[in-house]
């Protein structure tokens, strides 16, 4: 339970700074999307129940505040999270960059399938895969940029609800 | 071996589960996660949207008195020639109210201006919407028509305790009848071309074929008022050029809509006096 309320905590930050993020960005046609970061640590740190209440979780929030139908990003999540899962012991996961490679990875996937669910509606769905791929690169560039600094602050929180014991760094 | 199998397979297993078990939730409790966790968030975007604010408001305490003077100098030059198009403004409702009756027409649908804080611009190449700050507590219906200094914004899609949500006009999803400024034959609007670091863009559909348009002679679409959410004569945009269509029939363009969409910080809600 306290493993899932601090990564959960952790997320509405994440989730509260990407969408200031994108208010500033509106009036340059840029969207961040990070998804990947959502999943990734809950996936390759946390303890099984935990991790996927936390992304199933960080799916809702999403939803919740995204015009899409309710439990598509929770749907898309659970898959992340269960791919990631099936990865992790495979994984060098306590590497920083390994983490950060893996969260790239999981973001593109999951802004593709994002894409295909929701392009159908638009009325020249070949004109809107450039702004989309644009979105993607700057969404990728900001992942990498900030996904240490929230590995760091997911490991703190969970530090901090004393849920993690500070060798497991 | 069949235990290993089996816990390799877990990941997957309780995949299928979720989506088992997320098909057979009743759409009402569906609604009600929804909803409670949007207000959970709706706090943090009005807050940082008040945070915002304060922080123009320190910026523009910086400007000298000087340049207050001059500000107040152009806005009271602004406000004669406003003044002077709300007397112009008040005769003309008056002819509009002498002649319905005259002529026994059903009058236009009034609205209550609503002057709205944006809180949040969420513009993507899925969808473009904006979060204000005023919902419920003010009484804004879904549907509303929502405007700006540039013509038509949207319309409000979804209406919360203390904020709604407004679709834009460059959403994919909205579609509305216009026609071309001067003109009475109605056209169909649809946004949906958001380009990266370009202007926002739209699609009309069913222009008579006698409709010309270029960049250098743009036409000016504006709302016909038909379907009752928009009133007419609203701006959407430009109309930048037009080509015949595959039937032959009729032509289809491109419109330029107001770049300005993109950072809009005011807007205003028409709230029908008369709800349906």
């Amino acid at each position: 339970m306290r493993h899932t309320l601090a990564t959960f905590l952790t997320l509405v930050l994440l989730w509260a700074l990407v969408a200031q993020g994108n208010h500033a960005l509106s009036n340059l046609r840029v969207y961040l999307f990070v998804g990947g970061l959502f999943v990734t640590y809950a996936a390759l740190m946390l303890p099984w129940r935990a991790g996927l209440a936390t992304s199933l979780l960080g799916g809702l929030l999403c939803d919740a505040n995204a015009p899409v139908a309710f439990g598509t990003h929770l749907l898309l999540f659970a898959a992340a999270f269960a791919v990631l899962w099936h990865l992790r012991d495979r994984l060098p996961r306590e590497d920083t960059v390994a983490r950060v490679i893996v969260a790239l990875l999981a973001n593109l996937a999951l802004f593709l399938v994002f894409s295909f669910t929701q392009i159908g509606g638009s009325p020249v769905p070949a004109i809107a895969w450039p702004r989309l791929i644009g979105d993607l690169v700057c969404s990728q560039i900001c992942l990498a940029l900030i996904a240490p600094w929230f590995f760091a602050l997911q490991h703190r929180a969970l530090l901090l609800a004393r849920a993690e014991r500070e060798n497991l760094a | 071996m069949p235990f290993r199998r089996l816990a390799t397979a877990k990941p997957f297993v309780t995949l299928g589960l979720v989506v088992a078990a997320w098909i057979v939730v009743p759409v009402t409790i569906k609604t009600l996660a929804r909803a409670s966790f949007y207000e959970l968030t709706a706090p943090i975007t009005v807050v940082a949207s008040y945070a915002r604010d304060l922080q123009q408001y320190w910026s523009l305490r910086l400007h000298s008195n000087g340049e207050l003077i001059e500000a107040g100098r152009d806005l009271a030059r602004l406000n004669a020639s406003y003044e002077f198009a709300v007397q112009q403004n008040t005769e003309m409702q008056a002819e509009i109210a002498r002649l319905e009756g005259l002529l026994r027409l059903p009058a236009f649908a009034n609205y209550r201006l609503e002057h709205v804080r944006v809180a949040s611009r969420d513009f993507s190449g899925w969808w473009q919407r904006i979060v204000i700050r005023k919902g419920k507590n003010f009484g804004l219906p879904v549907g509303a028509p929502v405007i700006f200094t540039g013509g038509v914004v949207g319309r409000v899609t979804e209406v919360h305790a203390a904020t709604a949500v407004v679709e834009l006009l460059t959403s994919q999803n909205v579609r509305l009848a216009g026609v071309v400024e001067g003109d009475t034959r109605p056209i169909s609007y649809q946004g949906g071309l958001n380009p990266t670091f370009g202007p926002p863009r739209g699609v009309v559909e069913f222009v008579p074929l006698d409709v010309f348009a270029s960049a250098a002679a743009p036409k000016r679409l504006v709302t016909s008022g038909l379907g009752g959410v928009f009133p007419p004569g609203l701006t959407i945009g430009e109309i930048t050029h037009v080509d015949l269509s595959s039937d032959g029939l009729f032509k289809t363009g491109e419109v330029k809509l107001d770049e300005r969409l993109g950072s809009v910080a005011e807007v205003t809600v028409l709230v029908p006096l008369t709800p349906e």
